[in-house]
């Protein structure tokens, strides 16, 4: 993300004109823009012109800063739509009418808020750091079913293909034309230029035969890019073809090794200690909203972890009770970890409440919070 | 009748002692009263449709061509005036009681009646509110003789004095059935509602019965499950070539072939490992089936994968699996590797062979030549895998320890030659164990259940559907409803160990070549079931489970691998309802945070895709379920409530 100009006080009023280099930075504004901000931005709208007894639909370019009032995030189409009310003068649009901005990549807009909070200086932060190379591509497959991950957020559809039982006759052509399917997403989604190591994972031997069906038929059809980067390519056990397999994949020592220091890494790491801890300590581990809270209280918090989609869902008393906790936990010593649930890190955090925590000592006591 | 022969174990017990009382419960389950089903008929050219055996009769017949039951059901006075609550109870009463009742709440009244084979004769056509199920032929009308369209809920009036009928009030109270539909008469057969089935009006017909004479031999289905490389494809392989099911021919060229790929030891695995994959590896992966006939038994042997990734594909083989084999390799490491709680598959087949309910196993050690034969080292695998087995409640009495050698051929189908083994070891031989396998009994008078194995695409197009039958039975000309599509066909001919026959029945493993289906609606996983009473499809269920030895806490928001007969989901935990007390069945402590190995515990999941499935007390070959992540099995248990059909 691109920060053009900055000009507010933290915890204060304020505005910052940005732009969005990536789909990743989208997701970053998305959390960004909350109802009640304005942004403004170039837009186009249709005005209706009355000339004496016609009257023209005219579609108009212009700037327009709108108070928002919902924030939609279209993954697929790369479009942050912002829905709201005009609040800048202008001989077109009147004051109060609704108007819906599309904010898309490398489009300027200038975002002004009442309050600047930790989390969303840090979100900018974090946006204007992030680097969107991907490193690494994921395929995580099983008989019949696959699905690509980019540094832990999938691309594309799941790749669905019903394969019969290896004693008959057409599973050879089923798992063939599986595997076709496979390749077709894999040459459509990793780029080698971008990417700097392709993970194929499977439980059994699939990933070994769609390995060799891959070399072949990049031989054979000259798919130059695969055949120069094979030594790229590595094949990890997973448990299963599942999305939720993926974390184990991530852990791999022979995977990790690659994604070290990105924040994909982190998180992975993060929601493996919080399961290890469950196993080996269960009261020094908590998830739930009140479970949180309550080891919050006895300032036991060593280690916080939160989804942005908490922030994103709750109602301004929420967020700012989200924020102040993330500040307070890290003010006590501790660390804090927001997932972006873009990642399926934050996805599975997602399905577990969407908060957790790993504590400092055991609370026997979170047996008697309600979850 | 309890599934697995032996009338008052507890079915599935591990942890589970007395709550589950499975066989009282299954005695009543005959007797339940399961709604009566509603009499589907068509109006169209003048033909009405059977109840019992689908057959489309003419207009001018009053009584069934085929089974002789009478159209219109005689009403008479019902003696069996009962008003029992629906045996599905959708609306799930307090875990508490489901549990302490056994689930044997529902189920009251006389049912004895139901139980009556002899009487096919009288009418009953037992009308319930409406289903709106059409079979194929079926252009809507639900006939107007059918039953008082009351709300939905209610059922409809009595039938026959053959006492057969219960007058059901049918408290479907849950918003699952409230989706079968009264109004909806012109359902398309997709809809895969919840219909009002009176199992006990399922009349079997003549057919259908076991002629005694005929066949002599009852069918055993047994599995063959351990560890990875304890030798269950060569003891497979050795014990089908024994028996003449292999040709000296086909033997040979095995030998020839393994020989030629350096894999000589593996020749008689070949005779069931036959992929290239799995010839190249030196491993199972899928399941194998192989028929052979002991003296009592006609014998449908499942040889099942022992690698840790193939376990899925296990269970799936075991789900079929009467009795099993438990075969171990004796030689120094190799069984301690086996038996290792976490890297080894010993313990875990045995639990999910004790998960299936599965009582009786053979524990076959093998490859007892390479330590010579040794008495102390069968006696200390004897002890070490016995007293595993005890503590997953395999009762002592139905397990069979037979030291053997695969390899050299000692102890298979003869006392052995060996005299080394010989000098201590006069206990029955392999096949001999085999036999004194009990068949268990098998529901033939319920309605068809057939869950799908596995599906062939032949090359003109025609569509088998393999597996094993767990309930009610079928011929050609049947007319059979594939779950989860909801399509309807016809049997077009019957297959068992690679030859035609004309009838299968519970408990037989078959491939039947259907017609009139779209293939692509026919899948492993699904089921295979009689168009009356089609099974259950859904995506949240609750279950009771225990959580094994070893497993990972489970928490709000785990994501699992879920299967259940052939079938296997990705689910989520969606609620943690409550933990259960091994003992007593009762609710310890309501919402947990998570549970932990070894702990009961009542939970919901809620499944990516829609599965065919019925509550353990419905179906147990449906209703058993395991839990898998992280390359284990976490839990395993039952369904207990079918919360939301899809």
């Amino acid at each position: 993300m691109r920060i053009l100009r900055r000009d507010f006080v933290r915890d204060g009023p304020g505005s910052a004109k940005l732009m969005a280099e990536d789909s990743d930075d989208l997701w970053f504004t998305y959390n960004l823009i909350a109802p009640g901000d304005s942004v403004m931005a170039v837009t186009s709208r249709k005005v209706l012109r009355e000339r004496g007894n016609s009257k023209l639909s005219e579609r108009l370019t212009l700037k327009l800063e709108v108070q928002v009032e919902e924030v939609n995030y279209d993954k697929d189409g790369g479009v942050l739509r912002i829905l709201g009310t005009n609040i800048l003068e202008n001989e077109h649009v009147p004051l109060g009418a609704y108007h819906s901005l599309e904010l898309v990549l490398k489009r300027r807009f200038l975002l002004r808020k009442k309050i600047w909070d930790s989390l969303a200086i840090d979100t900018l932060n974090q946006a204007k750091h992030h680097n969107s190379s991907s490193d690494l591509a994921v395929v995580l497959m099983q008989e019949g079913h696959a699905q690509i991950f980019l540094v832990g957020k999938s691309v594309g559809a799941p790749i669905e293909t019903s394969i019969p039982n290896r004693k008959h006759a057409g599973y050879e052509a089923a798992l063939k034309k599986f595997f076709e399917n496979v390749v077709r997403a894999f040459v459509k989604h990793v780029d080698f230029n971008v990417v700097r190591c392709v993970v194929i994972a499977s439980p059994g031997f699939t990933k070994d035969q769609f390995h060799r069906h891959l070399l072949l038929e990049a031989e054979r059809r000259q798919l130059k890019p695969i055949t120069e980067n094979k030594s790229r390519i590595l094949l990890v056990h997973a448990n299963s073809g599942y999305r939720h397999s993926l974390g184990e994949v991530l852990s791999d020592p022979k995977v990790m090794k690659m994604i070290q220091d990105t924040k994909a890494s982190k998180e992975v790491n993060a929601l493996r200690d919080f399961f290890t801890m469950f196993e080996k300590d269960p009261y020094r581990a908590c998830y739930g909203p009140k479970q949180v809270e309550f080891a919050h209280e006895q300032k036991a918090i060593q280690t916080l972890l939160i989804t942005d989609e908490l922030f994103k869902n709750s109602d301004v008393k929420e967020r700012k009770k989200y924020v102040d906790f993330v500040e307070s936990v890290k003010k006590l010593g501790g660390e804090a970890f927001i997932f972006s649930s873009m990642h399926v890190s934050g996805e599975q955090l997602a399905m577990h409440t969407g908060i957790a925590a790993l504590l400092r000592f055991p609370l026997p006591g979170l047996d008697d919070v309600e979850m | 009748m309890p599934r697995k022969g032996f009338s008052n174990f507890d079915d599935y017990d591990d942890g589970f002692d007395d709550d589950y009382d499975y066989d009282v419960d299954v005695e009543e389950d005959e007797h339940e009263a399961d709604e009566p089903k509603e009499e589907v008929v068509i109006a169209k050219r003048g033909l009405w449709r059977c109840a019992i055996c689908t057959y489309d009769n003419d207009e001018s017949m009053h009584v069934c061509d085929i089974c002789g039951v009478i159209r219109h059901p005689v009403p008479g006075g019902n003696k069996t005036i009962n008003n029992n609550t629906a045996p599905f109870k959708f609306d799930a009463p307090s875990p508490d009681d489901l549990v302490s009742n056994g689930l044997k709440s529902s189920r009251t009244g006389p049912k004895d009646s139901m139980k009556n084979k002899e009487k096919q004769d009288s009418a009953e056509h037992n009308q319930t509110s409406s289903q709106g199920r059409h079979d194929n032929v079926g252009v809507g009308g639900i006939q107007s003789f059918k039953s008082l369209p009351k709300a939905k809920a209610d059922k409809s009036k009595e039938t026959s004095s053959s006492s057969k009928n219960m007058e059901v009030s049918e408290s479907l109270t849950s918003t699952m059935n409230n989706m079968s539909l009264t109004g909806e008469t012109e359902t398309s057969r997709d809809v895969k509602i919840r219909s009002a089935k009176s199992k006990s009006n399922h009349k079997p017909e003549e057919w259908m019965m076991l002629d005694k004479e005929s066949d002599a031999l009852s069918q055993l289905n047994l599995a063959i499950v351990g560890h990875v490389d304890s030798g269950k494809s060569t003891l497979s392989g050795r014990l089908l070539h024994l028996l003449g099911r292999i040709s000296q021919k086909q033997m040979h060229k095995f030998e020839k072939e393994a020989k030629s790929q350096g894999k000589g030891s593996f020749a008689y695995a070949w005779a069931l490992d036959e992929s290239a994959e799995e010839r190249e590896r030196g491993i199972t992966m899928t399941v194998a089936v192989a028929y052979f006939n002991s003296k009592r038994h006609h014998v449908v042997l499942l040889d099942s994968p022992g690698h840790k990734d193939f376990v899925p594909n296990m269970i799936a083989g075991a789900t079929q699996a009467d009795a099993a084999i438990l075969v171990i390799d004796a030689s120094i490491g190799a069984f301690e590797a086996g038996f290792d709680n976490l890297k080894g598959q010993t313990r875990e087949h045995a639990r999910v062979l004790r998960g299936f309910g599965v009582e009786q196993v053979i524990v076959a050690v093998n490859k007892m030549d390479i330590v010579g034969y040794s008495k102390e080292r069968f006696e200390l695998i004897k002890q070490h895998v016995g007293s595993f087995l005890h503590s997953c409640r395999f009762k002592e009495s139905s397990l069979t320890w037979i030291p053997l050698s695969a390899m050299e051929n000692q102890n298979l189908v003869s006392a052995p030659s060996e005299s080394r083994l010989s000098s201590w070891y006069q206990g029955p031989c392999l096949l001999d164990a085999v036999d004194s396998v009990k068949s268990p009994d098998r529901d033939i008078s319920k309605p068809l259940l057939m869950p799908i194995c596995d599906v062939v695409r032949s090359s003109s197009g025609q569509v088998s559907a393999c597996g094993k039958l767990e309930a009610g039975a079928v011929r050609s000309g049947s007319k059979v409803m594939v779950m989860p599509s909801g399509d309807q066909g016809t049997v077009k001919s019957l297959e068992r160990d690679s030859q035609g026959c004309s009838i299968a029945r519970a408990g037989d493993n078959v491939a039947i070549a259907l017609q009139g289906i779209d293939a692509n609606q026919v899948m492993a996983g699904g089921v295979l079931c009689h168009p009356d009473y089609p099974v259950s499809v859904a995506t949240r269920l609750e279950l009771m489970v225990l959580v094994l030895e070893g497993a990972t806490p489970i928490l709000l928001g785990s994501q699992l691998e879920f299967h259940v007969h052939h079938a296997k989901e990705a689910a989520t935990v969606v609620k943690l309802v409550a933990m259960l007390d091994p003992k007593t069945g009762e609710a310890t402590k309501k919402s947990p945070r998570c549970l932990t190995a070894k702990q009961s515990a009542m939970l919901e999941v809620s499944l990516q895709y829609p599965v065919c499935v019925e509550t353990f007390s419905e179906s147990r070959a449906l209703g058993r379920v395991f839990l898998r992540s992280s390359g284990r099995t976490v839990a395993m248990g039952k369904v207990t409530r079918i919360i939301q059909d899809s």
